[in-house]
């Protein structure tokens, strides 16, 4: 049977945390109409950024790290913090090893434009892990696991340097209202990560035997409470606060930073690593959506995305050539065109 | 050099956000409108970040925030006052002490914890910010100023003198002698809201006869120098409760509770006051063209926008040309207070000429998101077409909500944000009232016409831009325009120039191409007790929840099905 999606945004049906009402529409979507009077006066403003911000301006060698993936929202991040705020920045890319040339130029072109000073990491210690989780055919999710490694890292980047600000190019789609990550990031109690939550914490539970990842955390919490510990950095997206969409930052970036769309990239427009093809992949057959269907379903709440544009980028057809070139480092094949 | 200021006005009624740059203006924008809350009062933080975008800079970018008064003066007034009525004022005076102490008297410190601006701040008093908003965008080079409102600080009226770039306030009238306040206090006696049913009562006058006038001026008699004194056995301006007294219920009557039935009473009393503002404002600008021997006015506080008064003065003051400006309440203030630092202090040449439209946009593809989230079919239309297809409609006896470009500064929609009718159709009133807007029966709704024809149809010498004169329409013209005629043959006109609104124009035009008659029913784009709309989620809101036949916003066209 066909699963059915939400007739406003475009979350399917996912029992026991998503469910279609009898004109078809999501319980995410009923409980964002019930806020939407309140919305104008709770929503997040510039001169809360500011406001922030010029708490440490100056105090530190470095005023914000800021993430770099070289990707449209995180590029607008870094130019935003350099120009618009005029802030002192630390640039700061990792690698994984499935990151794109493309990718990396669009990081190269911004700093040597903005004259930002620029740190760059790469590493294969997560290789392993995922090579795992795909042998294993556990449903947790790949950018799951990186996105707690790479936060972890980049918490231990703005220890070393003493940086009070780490910024991030996250979009409104990518916000919650829970501050997980002291003001930002996602939050996976709510109803559209709760399985994909659980499912990435008992498999990091079970690589706890592996003396390579034995101090690895367990959640993007336990990541969180961690460098709480150590070294308080904030992070923010500079996105939430500020009224424009992709629609008109992109020719900003594209006119000043000479920043370039990849030719291949999921969903459609976006600049992500090559390994989130295989994750998205793995998302769709075990959840029948992504991290991506829950963005651009809050894009679609917030009048950002229509319904059809959000369909039309997240059209995953990829060819199983592309998905085995990328998966053949980690030892996995997937068996044929349809099934993971 | 310094050039980038903020004006801000909050903390009374009707709290904006102006930014000027080197002189110019470059937004402006009422706090209610995002907050969707009439009168919003309070830190204008959503309209301040809309100003800094527009300009495309951030509060690290400015070199000064300027305030619409200076708060330890206004201060000294509420404590007086207080003082003057205790112990009856304790608990108006308990609440109202506990505002001043969040924030009103640290304003530089409230800046840096809300904004992080940590720069130079300016207090202009506010009568003096009122006469900036108004001289500085009049694009007169001289000008006598003409400040009236409820009371800012201790002033309530100032007359004054602009030139070039200098402005001097030279007399002023104070607290509790306040045309403001009488206003005010007389529409909460007939049972409206103060700040919000002063338009309603002045709409109300046309059908009552000024019966009150010689008892209401011996309650404010008039004084040697041409100004008002309120004698204050009647009044109560001490704190938050009845601004009359009960002396003023035993002579004048009981007082109407607010929504009860209108009587001939409420409509005499109505008219008495309107004829009694009309007669001091004409007083005062009489002996101002006097002392000045200018022949130009600039107008500007809260009784600014009495647009029957205005006419009156137009018509008799002895003032060749009148300016008021659109936001001539305490929303204009953050105008004013940007002007006087951006023209008196750092002498940045003025602007030639004042455009409303200040405030936010909407992008092409942000429409077409909104309809389509909303589900509504519509059609992308060229400018020619959209005008055409919009006037079709009117020419129908359709409604049609019309949201385009960047919305109004002050409270009348000019175009951009504006609910739009057939002014030919002698139920038009009606059909809006029971499809949107849902306002009293009594209350007219303005035309606004082309400029080049606006002497064919109203007895108006120059322009009316900003829909702050009434003047008559022609006799031969009363029966062709059934839809804004008031009882007193007066309508609220709003001319459009084409240099002004390019589109509106065009629009008119086309009306007027159909049906002989430039002139549409201009209403603001709105519900019964809500702001104007500001986005067009707003305006979508508003078209879907209501009986309007079709919604023009952009380049977009929506029809309602069976239209």
């Amino acid at each position: 049977m066909e699963t059915r999606l939400c007739g406003r945004c475009v979350l399917p049906e996912s029992a026991p945390d998503i469910h279609l009402d009898s004109q078809g529409v999501c319980n995410l979507c009923r409980d964002h109409e019930k806020r939407r009077p309140e919305a104008g006066a709770s929503r997040l403003l510039e001169s809360d950024f500011t406001k922030i911000i010029e708490k440490h301006r100056g105090r530190h060698e470095f005023d914000c790290l800021v993430m770099c993936s070289g990707g449209k929202d995180s590029t607008a991040a870094l130019y935003y913090a350099k120009r618009r705020y005029k802030l002192n920045v630390l640039a700061f890319t990792f690698d994984h090893g499935f990151e794109t040339e493309e990718a990396l130029d669009n990081v190269r072109r911004a700093v040597e434009t903005l004259d930002a000073t620029f740190l760059t990491y790469r590493s294969t210690f997560m290789r392993d892990m995922f090579a795992r989780l795909l042998k294993s055919g556990s449903p947790a999710v790949i950018c799951h696991v990186c996105a707690i490694w790479y936060m972890g890292l980049t918490y231990r980047m703005a220890e070393r340097f003493d940086v009070p600000l780490i910024i991030a190019g996250w979009t409104k789609g990518q916000m919650t209202s829970q501050p997980v990550l002291t003001k930002c990031a996602c939050n996976l109690a709510a109803p559209e990560y709760a399985r994909m939550g659980r499912a990435t914490k008992d498999f990091l539970a079970g690589l706890k035997d592996d003396p390579k990842y034995k101090d690895f955390p367990g959640s993007i919490e336990e990541v969180v409470a961690r460098a709480q510990k150590r070294h308080k950095s904030l992070v923010l997206s500079p996105h939430w606060f500020l009224p424009y969409s992709a629609d008109e930052y992109v020719p900003v970036i594209e006119k000043e930073l000479g920043w370039r769309q990849p030719r291949l990239s999921y969903p459609a427009k976006t600049t992500n690593c090559a390994l989130n093809f295989i994750s998205v992949q793995w998302a769709l057959k075990h959840y029948g959506y992504t991290h991506y269907h829950v963005e651009m379903s809050k894009l679609i709440r917030e009048g950002l995305l229509t319904r059809e544009e959000a369909l039309e980028q997240l059209r995953a057809d990829f060819d199983p050539e592309l998905l085995n070139r990328i998966a053949g480092p980690l030892g996995f094949r997937f068996p044929d065109r349809t099934g993971a | 050099m310094t050039s980038r200021v903020l004006g801000l006005s909050c903390h009374y009624h009707d709290s904006a956000a102006c930014l000027m740059e080197a002189g110019g203006i470059v937004a402006a924008a009422q706090e209610e409108r995002f907050l969707r809350r009439k009168n919003a009062s309070g830190f204008p933080l959503h309209a301040l970040n809309y100003c800094l975008q527009a300009g495309a800079i951030t509060v690290l970018d400015l070199d000064a925030v300027a305030f619409y008064e200076k708060p330890f003066l206004k201060l000294a007034r509420v404590l007086e006052s207080h003082l003057d009525s205790w112990p009856r004022s304790f608990g108006s005076f308990r609440r109202t002490m506990a505002h001043w102490l969040d924030d009103r008297l640290t304003l530089p410190l409230s800046l840096k914890s809300r904004l992080g601006f940590s720069g130079r701040t300016f207090f202009v008093k506010h009568h003096l910010a009122h006469a900036a908003s108004a001289f500085y965008p009049s694009g007169f080079e001289e000008a006598a100023v003409l400040t009236v409102d409820g009371v800012g600080e201790w002033a309530t009226v100032t007359r004054g003198h602009g030139a070039g770039n200098r402005l001097r306030i030279d007399s002023e009238m104070r607290f509790p002698s306040s045309l403001g306040l009488l206003y005010s206090a007389v529409t909460s006696y007939l049972g409206f809201e103060v700040h919000e049913g002063e338009g309603t009562v002045m709409g109300l006058a046309a059908y009552g006869s000024p019966v009150f006038l010689d008892r209401l001026r011996g309650i404010v008699p008039s004084t040697p120098d041409g100004g008002f004194m309120l004698d204050r056995g009647w009044f109560d301006f001490s704190g938050d409760g009845k601004m009359y007294t009960p002396r003023f219920v035993e002579a004048f009557g009981p007082e109407r509770v607010p929504g009860g039935p209108l009587g001939e009473r409420h409509c005499d009393m109505a008219a008495s006051l309107q004829s009694l503002t009309e007669e001091i404002l004409l007083r005062l600008t009489q002996g101002l063209r006097a002392q000045t021997k200018c022949e130009s006015l600039c107008l500007a506080g809260g009784v600014a926008l009495n647009c029957v008064a205005n006419q009156k003065i137009l018509d008799s003051s002895g003032f060749k040309k009148v300016f008021v400006q659109p936001a001539a309440g305490d929303a204009g203030g953050s105008l004013g207070a940007a002007a006087f630092v951006s023209h008196a202090l750092w002498g940045h040449p003025r602007p030639a000429r004042m455009s409303p439209y200040l405030g936010p946009d909407c992008s092409a593809s942000r429409i077409r998101r909104v309809l389509t989230n909303a589900g509504l079919d519509f059609r992308e239309l060229s400018e020619k077409e959209l005008c055409r297809e919009t006037a079709a409609r009117l020419a129908r006896g359709k409604v049609v909500g019309w949201m385009q470009g960047r919305m109004e500064f002050g409270p009348r929609a000019l175009g951009n944000r504006s609910i739009l009718g057939d002014p030919r159709h002698p139920r038009m009133k009606e059909i809006i009232n029971e499809r949107v807007k849902r306002r009293e029966e009594f209350r007219p709704y303005a035309p606004a016409v082309l400029a080049e024809a606006a002497r064919d149809f109203f007895e108006l010498e120059g322009d009316s831009p900003f829909m702050l004169f009434a003047p008559r329409i022609r006799e031969e013209k009363k029966s062709v325009l059934p839809a804004v005629a008031h009882p007193d043959g007066s309508a609220r006109v709003q001319t459009v120039r084409e240099a002004d609104n390019p589109r509106f124009h065009r629009l008119i035009a086309s009306f007027g191409e159909l049906t002989g008659v430039p002139v549409v029913v201009n209403t603001s784009f709105n519900r019964r007790g809500e702001p104007m709309v500001c986005a067009a989620e707003e305006a979508v809101a508003v078209f879907k929840e209501s009986r309007m036949d079709c919604l023009a916003v952009g380049d977009f066209f929506v029809e309602r099905d069976g239209n």
